[in-house]
């Protein structure tokens, strides 16, 4: 098949995909064919060109040269044809990698392009199909509704449904058909096709001298990227007075810089082709038309060189019907070296073709089952049928569904797990794991409902943390750790206090209970005074802190020892009453602390008596560093008990 | 344990059989190179600690399977999940990663195979929680994530085998992770719902369907490489094959229900949009061809296959593999 293709392309004129892409382009459709005489089998009309002005889905941007539209059209029908070659290479050899080298891969196709491509896998007997019937009548053929066509008349007409193509003409022309289609519906029009013909496609081919093989050669290895960097200022200029124009006389000395003899050249496009080095296609073209003699053609292909001489006798006695007999033989030799898939293919109905090409295409031949069953092996699988083979059925095995996907699931991780039984839960994972909120889409009660739960669970974990003093972490296991310890020593405490019920009543006890209803009253001020909810709750803190101190003072009191510490804070206003004992110079490292932690004192009061200090300093935030109660606490303490 | 059939009518141009001497469940095909013989890294399923991993290679041409019992290695308990790196970097080896008690990391050379790396997420301890599956993703080779029974995923940049991320994935064990796009996934679990998570924004997550019954578990889950819109999941105890359309969450755009009992594995087709394959408690791989719009009486499949029973499966270019037990 691919070879084929290739030949194809050798055989093809070049300038006739110009020509294709000009009259396509003029009048805005979506692709044109020229469908040749197959070199292979006689009687059967095969790819020969084409140019697709479809829609375009992606559009890789691999070139380097900025290209004009007109080039690009140019290049995605070479793309296309490409990416057709290598899919179908890849067919015919799977061992290759299967895309070696197409620039586009089946899945940047729009529907149109698909049925572009697809069409080069098709091939009509002469009398058959649409092109062979145009060519077998000599006439052309308009078919509107193309995708709601009968298969029988428009072999491709699903095809053309699923690319929403609408009209398609087909008309003989040279040697071949060409087919032009558009997704838009148009009705018949004789006049448009002899417009198209006579406008584009029927250019008189002046006669050129001819050239020595070997520059022809040359001239051919000249690939596109050298055309596209030379041609486009001359294509802009030649299309538009082509169009409508029947002939430009223009001879042109034609100095290329590719060290072609200077050529004759009257028609404006061929200009472009002689500049770009591709004059031998023009020779070719010519050939076809009259001349018999010419052979300069076949040097171009030195690795095919038998088989081409043997394709070009016997495509030109069939151009020009002449004793076909003779020729026959030799046509047969060549079919012999053909690959046979092309003939097989053939031989079955259309729509197994379209599949098994489809199928090919897309490497799933072995997937597609028996729909495609006309693939080359056999499918493992067969049909699915309802309730069929069901006493093969061994309806779950040990009554258990999905035993091993269960085991591996939930009893692997078990076995795995048997190792860590030393290893706590909690280490799996770190504090740091991100825990994204689900976001439903849909309004889902069950959801919602949990999301509601785990909201309120959320806010209660944080009243909770406001609750107890020393929560050092903000997660939810340390905030349940903090609060069970703050817990445990509360509970210590007061039975210590109970017990402490019976003993007599100690110095200084009175005075600290009528020092916390002080405060009380102290804070229920604060409370009326701001209204800020976040304010009240870190209020709320600092008073609870302080009805904890004077607790930890009677466990000190007991102990024997004097100190006490307390503070309390009320929006920037912090107070702090220490009782401890005197040295020299606590006063001042106490004063020093204050202002270390930006605490700004405004009032001090201070007492000795009996070797112990006390000393009430109100204070006021400086700056934005607020410090909590308890670090204050702390780094007072540390002053105050460091003897 | 043999992954093919001994009725004779079955073995066909297209099946080959490998009989395997312990029970199999993971496998992994990998993304061979044209030179290269496919390779199939076949993992036991021993219940105990000491579990083996066999390669063996695939020759298309002949369809024929080869062993080689140099490549063979021994993995602790059975692996949850056998991957090659989906684009191989290496010319002289391929890379595989296993799935257990951590992820594993092995260098499948031509005459041996070398243990690379043993990645841990934990850094507190010597030991991670089990992992029930992980997908390498195919656009950023360099990315693997796993998923864990302790909730989370773990995104692992192997390269440097470091953790690129941790998230808290559901509210229970997740069974199954897969890629969509270098830096989407989607995971299973059996909190009964299937989450999206993007690397980007890692403060959120989308939950695109949940079980109907409240936490049945999710068991499988697979993502249509070819039309991201597309996933698949499998529930628990269910002979459901239940499509998803990320367009349209908890509502699933079509529910496969032609397996008579449950259902083990999925695997969408590696070139082809709108096939799919299962393989169930029935005995059966059912090939389906998703229509454009599911008719009133459900979805048939397109064409089945019928031996022993099923347990994992791969679709690859050179066709689907199955696993039978005994």
């Amino acid at each position: 098949m691919a070879t084929t293709g290739i030949q194809n392309h050798e055989r093809v004129p070049e300038n006739l995909k110009k020509q294709l892409a000009l009259a396509v382009r003029s009048i805005q459709w979506s692709y044109a064919i020229f469908w040749s005489i197959s070199a292979g089998q006689s009687g059967v009309l095969e790819w020969g060109d084409g140019y697709y002005n479809g829609d375009i889905k992606t559009r890789k941007t691999i070139q380097a040269v900025e290209l004009n539209s007109d080039q690009l059209g140019l290049q995605r029908s070479e793309q296309l044809r490409e990416l057709y070659e290598s899919l179908s290479a890849g067919e015919s050899n799977p061992q290759a990698s299967r895309r070696p080298s197409a620039a586009l891969s089946p899945e940047d196709l729009t529907d149109t392009e698909w049925y572009y491509l697809v069409c080069m896998s098709f091939v009509f007997n002469i009398g058959e199909g649409l092109p062979g019937r145009a060519l077998a009548n000599d006439e052309p053929i308009w078919l509107c509704n193309a995708h709601f066509a009968d298969s029988k008349v428009f072999s491709r007409s699903l095809l053309a449904k699923s690319a929403t193509i609408q009209t398609v003409v087909c008309f003989p022309f040279l040697q071949g058909v060409v087919e032009l289609g558009t997704t838009d519906l148009v009705l018949e029009d004789h006049s448009f096709i002899q417009q198209i013909k006579s406008s584009f496609l029927d250019f008189p081919y002046p006669i050129i001298s001819k050239m020595s093989s070997s520059s022809a050669v040359n001239m051919r290895n000249d690939k596109d990227l050298a055309r596209s960097a030379l041609d486009p200022k001359i294509l802009d200029t030649t299309m538009v007075p082509v169009i409508g124009c029947q002939v430009f006389e223009m001879a042109s000395p034609n100095d290329s810089s590719n060290g072609i003899e200077p050529n004759q050249l009257a028609e404006d496009s061929f200009v472009v082709e002689g500049i770009n080095g591709v004059a031998s296609q023009v020779q070719s073209w010519q050939f076809l038309e009259d001349e018999f003699s010419n052979c300069i053609h076949h040097s171009m292909n030195s690795s095919d060189c038998i088989s081409q001489t043997l394709v070009d006798p016997g495509k030109v006695v069939s151009a020009s019907k002449d004793d076909i007999k003779a020729i026959e033989k030799c046509l047969q030799e060549v079919q012999e070296c053909k690959d046979t898939k092309l003939t097989s293919l053939d031989l079955r109905g259309n729509d197994l073709h379209y599949q098994s090409v489809l199928s090919a295409l897309l490497k799933t031949s072995h997937q597609l089952g028996p729909n495609f069953q006309n693939c080359n092996q056999e499918s493992s699988f067969c049909s699915w049928k309802k309730g069929g083979l069901m006493m093969n059925c061994k309806i779950q095995r040990d009554g258990i569904a999905q035993k091993l996907l269960k085991k591996i699931l939930f009893e692997v991780p078990r076995m795995n797990d048997d190792r860590l039984l030393e290893t706590s839960e909690e280490n799996c994972i770190k504090d740091d794991v991100y825990r994204p909120e689900a976001d439903e889409i849909a309004a889902n009660l069950h959801v919602l409902s949990e999301r509601k739960r785990r909201e309120k669970l959320n806010k209660r974990f944080i009243t909770l943390k406001s609750l107890v003093p020393s929560i050092s972490k903000f997660d939810k296991v340390s905030i349940l750790d903090d609060t069970i310890i703050y817990l445990q020593d509360l509970e210590r405490k007061v039975g210590e206090l109970e017990s402490r019920l019976e003993l007599p009543e100690l110095e200084g006890r009175t005075n600290r209970k009528q020092k916390d209803t002080v405060e009380r009253t102290f804070d229920n001020y604060g409370n009326d005074k701001i209204s800020n909810g976040k304010k009240a709750l870190n209020k709320r803190k600092a008073s609870n802190i302080d009805e904890m101190e004077p607790e930890i003072e009677y466990v000190v009191l007991k102990d024997g020892s004097i100190d006490n510490l307390t503070v309390s804070i009320n929006d920037k206003n912090v107070l702090i009453d220490i009782k401890c004992t005197w040295r020299e110079g606590i006063l001042i490292e106490i004063m020093d602390a204050i202002s270390n932690l930006h605490l700004d004192s405004h009032s001090v009061q201070s007492s000795t008596a009996e070797g112990v200090l006390c000393v009430t300093i109100k204070s006021k935030y400086k700056g934005m560093n607020v410090a909590s109660a308890g670090m204050i606490r702390q780094s007072l303490q540390r002053v105050v008990w460091k003897c | 344990m043999e992954n093919s059939s001994q009725e004779s009518h079955l073995r066909s141009e297209n099946s080959v059989t490998y009989e395997s001497p312990y029970q199999l469940y993971a496998m992994a095909l990998s993304s061979s190179s044209a030179s290269r013989h496919q390779r199939i890294a076949l993992g036991s399923f021993i219940e105990d600690f000491n579990n083996r991993v066999d390669i063996v290679s695939f020759d298309p041409e002949t369809l024929s399977i080869k062993t080689h019992p140099s490549l063979s290695f021994d993995h602790p308990y059975p692996p949850t999940k056998l991957m090659f790196q989906p684009t191989s970097l290496r010319k002289s080896s391929d890379l595989l990663a296993s799935s257990g008690d951590f992820l594993r990391l092995w260098e499948v050379r031509d005459s041996s195979v070398e243990p690379l790396t043993v990645l841990n997420n934990s850094k507190s301890s010597e030991f991670c929680a089990p992992l029930t599956s992980f997908d390498w993703n195919e656009i950023e080779p360099k990315r693997l994530g796993t998923s864990s029974i302790d909730t989370t995923c773990t995104i692992w940049d192997i390269e440097r085998g470091v953790v690129e991320t941790q998230l808290i994935a559901h509210d229970k064990e997740v069974y199954d992770i897969c890629w969509g796009e270098a830096r989407v996934f989607a995971s299973v679990s059996a909190d009964g719902s299937v989450r999206i998570f993007d690397l980007r924004d890692k403060e959120h997550s989308t939950i695109i369907y949940e079980s109907p019954q409240p936490d049945t578990p999710l068991l499988r889950l697979a993502w249509n490489k070819q039309d991201l819109r597309y996933m698949a999941t499998v529930l628990m105890d269910s002979n459901k094959v239940v499509i998803l359309d990320i367009r349209s969450p908890t509502m699933p755009v079509a529910e496969l229900e032609r397996h008579k009992a449950g259902v083990n594995a999925i695997a969408w087709a590696p070139q082809s949009c709108r096939h799919i394959c299962s393989v169930g408690d029935d005995t059966q791989a059912l090939i389906w061809e998703l229509p454009p719009v599911a008719g009133p009486n459900g979805i048939d499949p397109m064409s089945m296959y019928s031996a022993g029973s099923f347990e994992s499966l791969r679709l690859d270019d050179c066709g689907i593999i199955l696993f039978k037990i005994p």
